[in-house]
């Protein structure tokens, strides 16, 4: 284990960005979000979590799968590669690592590769955050998931008052840490450390009963409930944009002049046009029966194809809905739906 | 000032009776959130519902913007605080929903607070305007208090060079994630549908790289001259927090200043840019 001082973490920072491309939470006025940085002042830790999930470090928000040049008599086109360097990624608070592994079950073991994310996530570093507070938002206790939860980091930083302490969990995160010329912790601070991990679970989110939900949403299908939770609902699309498990993508072709390229963009079930198809018929024109649609494939639909929820509870759409949606409401008051089916 | 409370109570008391009288069938006001200071827009219908809605400070959201989801012909009641009501008069202006259809209960409300931050909302993000244009009921007293200029905090964008205004809507446009939230928390935005959804042509990238978040959002805006009443939903609704409303209005007070003209003061005002008189300022051709 070593220990970080504010002094050192300038250094610190350095280090990581010597062993390639490094994504930190980088403050914007009251925004702060993942940024690739190049200068170690921009990073911030002082955050309680960034708006936007981590999940654009492996699936950005565009991205460029083909060039093109329209010609007069044919199209030139080259596949962009896809050759990913090793990368860090430093900060990223427990819930948000595991959403990684929930995003593993879609784009990596569900029968199709995507080569894009696994490329990513191969030569990705985590760098896992304990939580020191709680958001009343937040609700990740109901995954298993505690504040100073290490699954899924390969290496994990503890804040110890001004300083922070860093432990290797994997071999991946051991060779990097070995490797970043740090002062080793004293017994003390591994004492601190291994309290603050043991005690994780101690700091309490909400939490919600998800046995048997898979069903019992199905069965909550056709119930007026969606009507009422979805009165507020203005339909855009920022509590997609924003969750680090939501991953449903359109592939466009942006075209200036004659040059182009086809890029995979972010989509968003709340969006109108999501579901519009070329014939012109949309089979969700309601806004119940988008925002249905999003919790039902969160707990329900996900579930039954992969075995896991595709929800971490880290409370970014219920902060971010410009009309105060919170999802965990949502989900309890159809699951209790579903009961009375 | 009457204080939140106060209100809710009325509110709830007047909705009891719009809904029980069936005057209304549907009273468009504000209930309880997952705590209290995140009160969400809400839709009673029966005055067992009524007993729900909920007033205080940080109710901020323009239920204007709900009033379109109803078929015409609905009779509505809805809470308007002062810019709430200017949207309402812009809707009835360009024919959206008529008078006799709408009972409006007037809210006259000082010091609504940012759900995020829990900072008063001044005249810098929005109209500031106290007390409702028009309403058929009130549920507090008139604000005395005359409420300060909304264009002061324009200042420092005045004070900006062409270029140097320009990087300046190129960082902030430039952070744009496209999640539409803007438009869609806009009380003006009611397109069907909305240019940038339109795929034949498709006017605007999706991808939210500065030129498609430029026509996204200097399209938006000139759409919205003479209609925006500055009541700040879009700034509030974005999650990276870029200050849309400082483009509002300015291009608001270009409007007043040509036209001579505040967007949604008076119903029997036409919209700016649907009108033409004689005498309107040519500033607009330079």
């Amino acid at each position: 284990m070593k220990k970080i001082t504010p002094e050192k973490f300038p250094a610190f920072v350095s280090a990581l960005l010597g062993k390639g491309p490094l994504w930190a939470p980088v403050a914007d006025g009251e925004t702060v979000n993942f940024t690739l940085i190049s200068d170690p002042v921009q990073v911030t830790l002082d955050f309680y979590n960034t708006t936007l999930s981590p999940k654009g470090v492996f699936f950005p928000q565009s991205e460029e799968i083909i060039r093109y040049t329209l010609g007069k008599e044919r199209i030139e086109s080259e596949a962009v590669p896809t050759d990913v360097k090793p990368q860090v990624v430093l900060g990223v608070r427990p819930c948000d690592v595991r959403s990684f592994e929930v995003m593993d079950a879609i784009f990596e073991s569900g029968g199709i590769t995507d080569p894009y994310w696994k490329k990513r996530r191969e030569n990705t570093a985590i760098i896992g955050f304990a939580f020191d507070t709680v958001d009343p938002a937040d609700f990740y206790n109901a995954f298993g998931i505690h504040a100073a939860d290490e699954r899924g980091s390969d290496l994990f930083l503890v804040k110890q008052g001004p300083d922070f302490l860093i432990k290797a969990i994997t071999k991946k995160g051991e060779e990097l840490l070995s490797a970043l010329g740090l002062d080793d912790a004293s017994a003390d601070d591994e004492k601190y450390y291994n309290e603050k991990i043991a005690r994780g679970p101690e700091l309490k989110t909400r939490t919600i009963n998800l046995e048997g939900a898979p069903d019992k949403l199905t069965r909550a299908f056709d119930s007026p409930y969606w009507q009422k939770a979805a009165m507020a609902c203005i339909s855009c699309g920022t509590c997609t944009f924003v969750c680090p498990t939501c991953h449903c993508f359109d592939i466009n072709d942006e075209t200036l002049f004659r040059k182009g390229a086809r890029r995979r963009l972010w989509d968003a079930c709340m969006f109108t046009n999501f579901t519009l198809e070329a014939s012109g018929h949309n089979p969700r024109t309601k806004v119940s029966q988008r925002l249905r649609q999003r919790v039902s494939h969160k707990f329900s639909y996900y579930v039954k194809n992969f075995e896991v929820t595709s929800c971490v509870g880290c409370g970014r759409c219920t902060r971010s809905c410009p009309v105060n949606i919170d999802i965990l409401s949502v989900a309890e008051g159809a699951i209790k739906e579903g009961e009375k089916q | 000032m009457t204080d939140a409370k106060t209100i809710e109570t009325r509110l709830k008391e007047e909705a009891k009776k719009l809904l029980e009288s069936g005057v209304v069938s549907v009273v468009l006001g504000y209930g309880p959130g997952y705590d209290e200071k995140h009160p969400m827009p809400f839709a009673a219908s029966t005055p067992e519902e009524a007993e729900n809605l909920v007033f205080n400070e940080f109710c901020t959201a323009n239920m204007a913007r709900y009033i379109g989801r109803y078929p015409a012909g609905t009779k509505l009641a809805v809470a308007v605080k002062g810019a709430d009501s200017r949207a309402v008069i812009v809707l009835i202006q360009e024919g959206k929903v008529k008078r006799e259809d709408l009972v409006m209960l007037g809210i006259p409300f000082k010091g609504l607070k940012d759900q995020a931050t829990g900072r008063e909302i001044d005249e810098k993000t929005t109209g500031a305007t106290y007390n409702p244009v028009i309403y058929d009921v009130l549920l507090g007293d008139l604000i005395r208090e005359a409420a300060p200029s909304p264009y002061t905090v324009l200042a420092e964008l005045q004070s900006m060079g062409r270029d140097e205004r320009w990087a300046f809507w190129e960082k902030e446009l430039g952070k744009c994630i496209r999640c539409y939230a803007c438009r869609k928390a806009c009380p003006m935005c009611y397109c069907d549908p909305c240019f940038v959804d339109q795929t034949r042509p498709q006017w605007a990238d999706k991808s939210p790289n500065i030129q498609g978040n430029l026509m996204y959002h200097l399209t938006r805006f000139y759409h919205l001259a003479g209609r925006c009443v500055d009541c700040g939903e879009c700034s509030r609704a974005c999650p990276v927090n870029i200050p849309l409303y400082l483009f509002h209005k300015e291009v608001a007070r270009e409007c007043e200043e040509m036209f001579k003209q505040k967007a949604g003061m008076d119903i029997n005002d036409k919209p700016v840019m649907v009108d033409f008189k004689v005498e309107d300022s040519n500033d607009i051709l330079e």
